[in-house]
């Protein structure tokens, strides 16, 4: 068997990142050899990734690389695997570009830190990590790899030494996260008990003549696993907590990346190992959670004061979008689902490096003491205003296809089975996408507009080699926006395809021909063939646009039945016609610009903040609770 | 008696995320974590577990089709897994430690300065 160049590039490009990890660590005095060999690392990654390209997405080739030349022996996988197919790779593309720019922001980002020389070897270990996951074709070498990157990411949130709350977020992040990562453990050793085997192709071959309740079992506890690291609803509080003390570029990790193997898991799971994603039950479950964490994080958004903490409840909003139509299990969710991962982690990417720069300017993230900046800082003004319009789906920026992409699916999918539910899924889909798009007016409002406080007088623009991988991030926003068909030819048709051609990915591992000797049932779960319902049809517009009135209406009516029942407000400052004259020193801060909102709504909003009450055992209550449902579900309804 | 085992699993790992769930303790909540890794590794092992089997110890020249032994990947897995559980126990600790400088308090209803 002769083997191709690009054939050692899937193991070659974790490696790099992991050897970077230990150089760094080596040669930590200079400043020089650090830079240099994180570059290197990180450029060579991403190259390689690349490269890939062309066999894997355009000739439909699936690299499957056997450490130690381990080939399967008597029809088991006793080596380990790397395996890349077109899913594999989409994700390695996105992860090694975020690593990629993220890295080359932190070179000077990192400058205010002390603990400089530790920074590299984390990110390096967070990225192999990551690389790790979605490369690997191996279930026990998928968990170990979640707990390098889980590892890295807990040191790098309390990495800042001067960030009074970080010790406290990385506790939660590491005590929360370990019900993710303690599940996925158990739910491994079930499989293994079923199957003999770690091999992600021989399982998922072997899994559909195995069904039994132990395996039930190990499905719903790796579910909740992947839902951990990607910080579904209940897991969303530790992610707010870790974005918000951990470095921006880091969250830019945690967030666009990080989240992601959670999504890449589900994946894996969901339409490979298990292929219960054909199951209506499933996908009711997935949409359940996907939509109820889109909804539940934007709300959550809207009462936050701190810019980053913000910005991740808005991470997991998105995450929710992605989880709902990837659970859709349609060729148009599928697509619209990794469209918008894609899209995730390019905006999310670009707003927490603005979040960086006005961190790194300023000193604060605190939405109350900020202001104005855009006088000051007027390129990472653009770039906040590019990101935001990206991430509230205004067009012809990223976020506008793969929203619409997603109301298109979950539209089809009411249409097809005649569900109320999945139509009211487009419409909290839609909803939430304008109260993202009101939460960043607001953050615009008081960050960059406005009033400046007098202490931002001298405050200088970004520094240019944070502003160039931002801009690039920006570029891609709307090259991604603007050029679907692309995206669709090199990235996305392939992905999907390859996300409903599991018995593709069995036969590249064990062999032609093992997967139809051990699977009852080959048919593809959908029909493989995005059919675009034509984004520019003018009666889909009308659709949306009465699809948002009604919203509107509906808002309008439920917010006026709650005015005319508060009727003893003591503060003038909720009156109808409050002008700020009568009451000095109730002042609209700039961060308040929703005031009036969130006063009608403040019950919900402030049972919910009371909710979040930060108790590391409440958190982890949710957690146990959230799994014990998620089992008890399957249980009754698979 | 490998029934047993499973049982004995799966009640470490509840009564590790009980600890986790009830106690404000910091400190307990890092042996309750402990504990859940406890009941996993001692399910990973029974896994293999094969009833009068020996110990996989052999070289290549040494198998035959005739030998009994228990399963050596799960064994494999343990170990790995007591490994991560050492290390996320050691930061897990670290960490209480520098919250009990900065706080003054192991009590998690008191270090709660992230909520809402």
């Amino acid at each position: 068997m002769s083997m191709q160049y690009y054939q050692h590039f899937p193991v070659l490009s974790i490696m790099i990142l992991f050897l970077g990890a230990f150089l760094v660590a080596l040669f930590h005095k200079s400043r020089f050899m650090r830079t240099f060999i994180t570059s290197v690392a990180v450029i060579g990654s991403f190259a390689m990734m690349i490269a890939l390209i062309k066999p894997v997405m355009l000739n439909g080739e699936i690299i499957t690389y056997w450490l130690g030349g381990r080939v399967p022996d008597g029809g088991y996988a006793i080596g380990i695997a790397l395996e890349v197919d077109a899913v594999s790779l989409f994700f390695g593309i996105l992860v090694s570009l975020a690593v990629l720019l993220s890295g080359l922001y932190s070179f000077r980002y990192t400058k205010q830190d002390d603990a400089r020389d530790k920074f590299f070897t984390l990110y390096l270990m967070l990225a192999g990590g990551v690389m790790g996951i979605v490369l690997s074709g191996d279930l026990f070498n998928i968990y170990v790899m979640l707990e390098v990157m889980t590892f890295a990411a807990v040191a790098l949130t309390a990495y800042r030494s001067w960030n009074p709350n970080a010790r406290e977020a990385a506790f939660k992040y590491l005590v929360v996260g370990s019900i993710g990562s303690s599940s996925v453990l158990l739910g491994i050793a079930l499989i293994y008990a079923n199957c003999h085997t770690l091999n992600l192709a021989q399982i998922s071959a072997l899994a559909m003549s195995k069904m039994n309740p132990s395996m039930l079992l190990a499905f719903a506890l790796l579910f909740v696993g992947f839902g951990t690291k990607a910080f579904m609803v209940p897991f969303h509080p530790i992610a707010a907590d870790a974005h918000a003390a951990a470095p921006s570029s880091v969250s830019v990790l945690i967030s666009g990346v990080f989240t992601k193997t959670g999504v890449y898991g589900i994946i894996r799971v969901c339409y490979f190992l298990f292929r219960t994603m054909g199951m209506p039950a499933v996908q009711t479950g997935v949409v359940l959670i996907g939509s109820v964490s889109m909804f539940l994080c934007v709300t959550m958004a809207l009462n936050q004061h701190d810019f980053k903490r913000l910005l991740a409840f808005h991470s997991i909003s998105q995450i929710g979008y992605i989880l709902t139509s990837l659970g859709l299990c349609t060729a148009l969710g599928i697509a619209g689902g990794l469209y918008h991962a894609i899209n995730h982690t390019l905006f999310k990417g670009l707003l927490f490096l603005t979040a960086g720069a006005v961190l790194y300017s300023t000193g604060t993230t605190k939405l109350e003491k900020l202001g104005g900046l855009a006088k000051k800082m007027p390129q990472t003004a653009a770039l906040f205003m590019i990101g935001a319009f990206s991430i509230s789906g205004v067009p012809p920026f990223n976020g506008f296809v793969s929203k619409w992409m997603i109301y298109q699916a979950t539209y089809e999918k009411a249409m097809e089975t005649g569900s109320i539910g999945y139509a009211l899924v487009t419409v909290l889909a839609v909803v939430t996408s304008v109260l993202t798009l009101a939460s960043f007016v607001k953050v615009g409002q008081s960050v960059f507009f406005g009033e400046m406080p007098i202490e931002y007088q001298n405050v200088k623009e970004t520094p240019a080699s944070m502003l160039v991988p931002m801009w690039i991030m920006a570029g891609l926003c709307l090259a991604t926006g603007l050029l679907p068909n692309l995206m669709f030819k090199y990235l996305l048709g392939p992905a999907t395809g390859a996300v409903l051609n599991s018995p593709a990915y069995i036969d590249s591992a064990m062999g032609a021909g093992y997967a139809a000797s051990q699977m009852p049932d080959m048919s593809l779960m959908a029909d493989p063939v995005i059919v675009f319902a034509g984004a520019w049809k003018p009666l889909s517009w009308l659709l949306l646009f009465v699809i948002i009135l009604a919203a509107v209406a509906l808002a309008s009516l439920m917010s006026k039945k709650r005015t005319s029942e508060s009727g003893a407000v003591i503060d003038s400052k909720h009156d109808t016609f409050f002008g700020g004259e009568e009451n000095t020193f109730s002042q609209v801060a700039s961060g308040d610009l929703f005031w009036g909102f969130k006063h009608n709504m403040r019950k919900y909003l402030g049972f919910m903040s009371n909710a979040h009450n930060g108790i590391t055992n409440e958190y982890v209550t949710w957690g146990v609770v959230d799994l014990a449902i998620i089992i008890v579900y399957c249980f009754i309804f698979i | 008696m490998i029934v047993a085992n499973y049982i004995g699993a799966i009640l470490l790992v509840a009564i590790g995320f009980y600890a986790m769930m009830t106690n404000p303790n910091i400190i307990r909540i890092v042996v309750g974590m402990n504990i859940v890794d406890y009941g996993l590794n001692l399910m990973i092992v029974s896994v293999g577990f094969n009833q009068g089997g020996t110990a996989p110890i052999y070289t290549l020249g040494e198998l035959t089709s005739g030998m009994y032994f228990v399963d050596p990947i799960p064994q494999a897995l343990t170990l790995t897994s007591i490994v991560i559980g050492a290390c996320v126990t050691a930061m897990s600790i670290a960490l209480c430690i520098k919250m009990y400088s900065e706080y003054g308090t192991l009590d998690a209803r008191q270090i709660r300065r992230l909520h809402g």
